[in-house]
Order: C-alpha cells, then sequence, then structure tokens
C-alpha cells in the first residue's frame, strides 16, 4: 500500500510537472515566434513514464484481484451447506451418544 | 455455498483447533459462516469457551450467539442437558424472545415430544405467521416424524409465499428423490438452476435425477447437464465426469450404435480427464477405474 501510493503520487507529479512543460515551452515559442508542431521530448518521456507509474499504482493500491472464473478454488463450489434450518435430531446419531460428559458451569 | 478456498480453510482451522493450536473462536465462526453440521466439535469447543469466564466475556456481545449455536449443537449430539443450560441462559437473559421460544420448540423435538414441540410452534406461528424459520421447523417435525407426505405439503404450502427460498426447494427436492418421485424432484432443481444458475452441484443433482428417470430424452439432457457441471468445475467434479461416462454408454446401449452423436469426443475427454485425476489422487485404484471403464464399453 505504501510503496504503492507513494509511486502514484510520483507518478501524478511527473504528469503535473509535464504539463507545466507543456506551458513554458509554448511560452518560449510565442517569443520566438515559431509554430507549435509538437511537445518536446522530455515532455513525451515524461508523460510515457507517468502514464506507466500511475497505472501500475492503480492497479496495485486498490487491492488484490479476485478470479472470475467458476472453476478457480476462490469461486469453486465444492459442498452446498447443510440445511440447518430444516435439521432433526433422531439421526443415527442419538443411538450413539457422544459419551462426551460435559457441563455448562457457571 | 463452500468454496474450495473455504474448504480448505475449515480443514486448516479445524486440524489446529484439535491439535491445541487455538482458534476455536475462528473455528465457530467459520463454522456458523459456511453452515456446516459440526455438531460434536462446535458441542466441545463451544462449552470450552462458554465454561471460561474471562473468555466468554472477552466475545461481548456475540457471547449469545454463541450460546445457540451451542444449543443446538447439544441437541444435535442428543446433550439435551447442556442444551437445556444454554436456553435457560438464554431465556433469562432475552426473555419474551422468538428466536428462544423457537430453541425451546427444538429442545422438545429433540426429546421427542412431538406434540408438545407442535403445539409451541404453533403458538409462536399465531403471533407472527410470516417466521420463515418457525415454518420450516413445522417441516423437520414432520420429517422427524416419518411423515414424509406431510413435510411436502407444508413445503409446498411454504414455498407458495416463499418462493424465493431455494434451501427450501433443495428440502423439497431431496425429499422427494427419497421417495423416488423424481419428475416432481426434477421440477425442483430446475427451480434451483434457474435461481442460482452458477451453482454446479445443483446441474449435477438435477442430471442424476434425469439419468435415474431413465429415457433416451433425459438421458441425452442429463449427459448435458453433467457436462454443464463439468464445464462449471473446470473438470474438477469426479462424479460429474463419472455421469459423462455412464450417460454415453447408455445413450449407446439404447441406440444400439446408431446416434446421430454431436460430441463424440466428450467421454473419451471424460475418461481422460477421469484417468489423470485418479492416477494424480488414488493410484492405487487406477486399475479398478481401468475396469470399470471397460465395462462400459466407454474407453475403447
Amino acid at each position: 500500500m505504501g510503496l504503492g501510493f507513494v509511486i502514484g503520487a510520483f507518478g501524478v507529479m511527473i504528469l503535473a510537472h509535464a504539463a507545466y512543460t507543456t506551458i513554458q515551452y509554448r511560452g518560449l515559442l510565442k517569443i520566438m515566434e515559431e509554430e507549435f508542431s509538437g511537445p518536446p521530448m522530455n515532455v513525451v518521456v515524461e508523460l510515457l513514464l507517468g502514464l506507466v507509474l500511475c497505472m501500475w499504482a492503480a492497479l496495485t493500491v486498490p487491492g488484490k484481484f479476485l478470479s472470475i472464473h467458476p472453476h478457480s478454488d476462490e469461486n469453486r463450489i465444492v459442498s452446498l451447506p447443510a440445511n440447518m434450518d430444516f435439521m432433526i435430531f433422531n439421526h443415527r446419531g442419538k443411538a450413539f451418544p457422544s459419551g462426551m460428559d460435559m457441563k455448562l458451569k457457571h | 455455498m463452500v468454496t474450495k478456498t473455504e474448504e480448505t480453510q475449515l480443514n486448516r482451522l479445524e486440524s489446529q483447533v484439535e491439535h491445541g493450536g487455538g482458534g476455536a473462536w475462528d473455528y465457530l465462526c467459520l463454522v456458523r459462516k459456511l453452515k456446516v453440521r459440526r455438531s460434536d466439535k462446535v458441542l466441545k469447543y463451544g462449552l470450552s469457551i462458554l465454561n471460561d469466564p474471562k473468555k466468554r466475556s472477552g466475545l461481548g456481545a456475540e457471547e449469545w450467539t454463541l450460546y445457540e449455536q451451542v444449543a443446538i449443537a447439544a441437541m444435535d449430539c442428543q446433550c439435551l442437558d447442556v442444551a437445556k443450560d444454554c436456553i435457560n441462559v438464554l431465556q433469562k437473559r432475552f426473555p419474551e424472545s422468538k428466536r428462544v421460544g423457537r430453541l425451546e420448540g427444538m429442545l422438545l423435538e429433540a426429546k421427542g415430544s412431538w406434540a408438545e414441540a407442535e403445539n409451541a410452534y404453533a403458538s409462536l406461528l399465531e403471533d407472527n405467521p410470516l417466521d420463515q424459520v418457525i415454518h420450516k421447523r413445522r417441516v423437520a417435525l414432520a420429517k422427524a416424524q416419518g411423515n414424509l407426505p406431510g413435510a411436502i405439503e407444508f413445503l409446498n404450502k411454504y414455498l407458495e409465499i416463499f418462493m424465493a427460498d431455494s434451501d427450501a426447494w433443495r428440502e423439497l427436492a431431496e425429499i422427494y428423490v427419497s421417495l423416488q418421485m423424481y419428475k416432481q424432484a426434477a421440477f425442483c432443481y430446475e427451480e434451483l438452476i434457474l435461481a442460482q444458475p452458477t451453482v454446479p452441484l445443483y446441474h449435477l443433482a438435477y442430471a442424476d435425477v434425469l439419468y435415474t428417470l431413465g429415457g433416451l430424452e433425459n438421458l441425452q439432457a442429463a449427459k448435458k447437464y453433467y457436462s454443464s457441471t463439468v464445464d462449471l468445475t473446470g473438470g474438477k467434479n469426479t462424479r460429474a465426469l463419472f455421469g459423462v461416462c455412464l450417460c454415453t454408454s447408455a445413450i449407446t446401449q439404447l441406440t444400439k450404435g446408431r446416434n446421430k452423436e454431436d460430441s463424440p469426443d466428450l467421454q473419451s475427454l471424460a475418461t481422460a480427464a477421469l484417468e489423470k485425476d485418479y492416477k494424480q489422487r488414488a493410484s492405487d485404484k487406477v486399475s479398478v477405474l481401468a475396469s470399470a471403464l471397460k465395462s462400459l464399453k466407454v474407453s475403447s
């Protein structure tokens, strides 16, 4: 959580820095009276780096992925719950008392 | 529903508690959550918590849930004294409670005094005619007395009001199967599959019923449902794999070879999966499996 969060914050900062650099670059172009043909190289690199870091953080910070496959161990149902609401007590266990000598002491 | 992960966790906790590793309360919580019937263990470990004043007071309000759980487990183990003591404690804490009234009715059931239990439930129902659990107890009461037609009647009446209760549908299906009324059971399982289409065990049970009914159409449908079970479990359900083999063999016998089978690979895949599974988990039984499959004439 901690590491992922720090990396995500760093990624957002890089993106913000890229935006800031682009604005500065356009200001510079205006002064030099040149046409804007595309962002400079360092901004592109920053954008890509920021994208990767933010994506990585977004995928790790919120939590683990759960399986959606019906046959994965988390989803595969191996037994149904005993229907406890319909439980009856005169089963064969009645004929064989467990022999446990237990009392509720208070 | 108990998934594979939960089952593993339950078994791990159970052996841990059994060997004195602690975690009894976690185990009891898991048993309650998964609704599995481990009455002897619940009674043993639950009582040891209840008899320890320090541990018991550490539970806070959960203490009363534990009393209820232990009371029901005690009835299931025929330790009626323990059950009675637990119910008395609950009665003292919650006088007038319907839930405790239900427990008292169950105690009467466990003692075998059916008429008194019936009266207790009837008076509880008078106060609250839509109490689902009491209705279910009346079904169980009829079942306990061996009055299965009565249980069916009660359940049908109950299901007319509470149609979305899958547990009740399952119970009805199981009663029908025990009475060999397979058509009715099939209807119940259809209802269950409609309500919860992703539970492979309903598909499996439905396929079993269809296979038992017999006839070419039913066998073909059974094979489809066995296949859907295999699909939903990723081929880890041995019964479904065997079902596919049995259905194929039965269909071949009925049609004497001239069947317009649309998936001839299915049974060879199923036998391959079975063989692989047996080799992995019970390598000494592989020969038994091979002869069984040979007798079905499916392992060509």
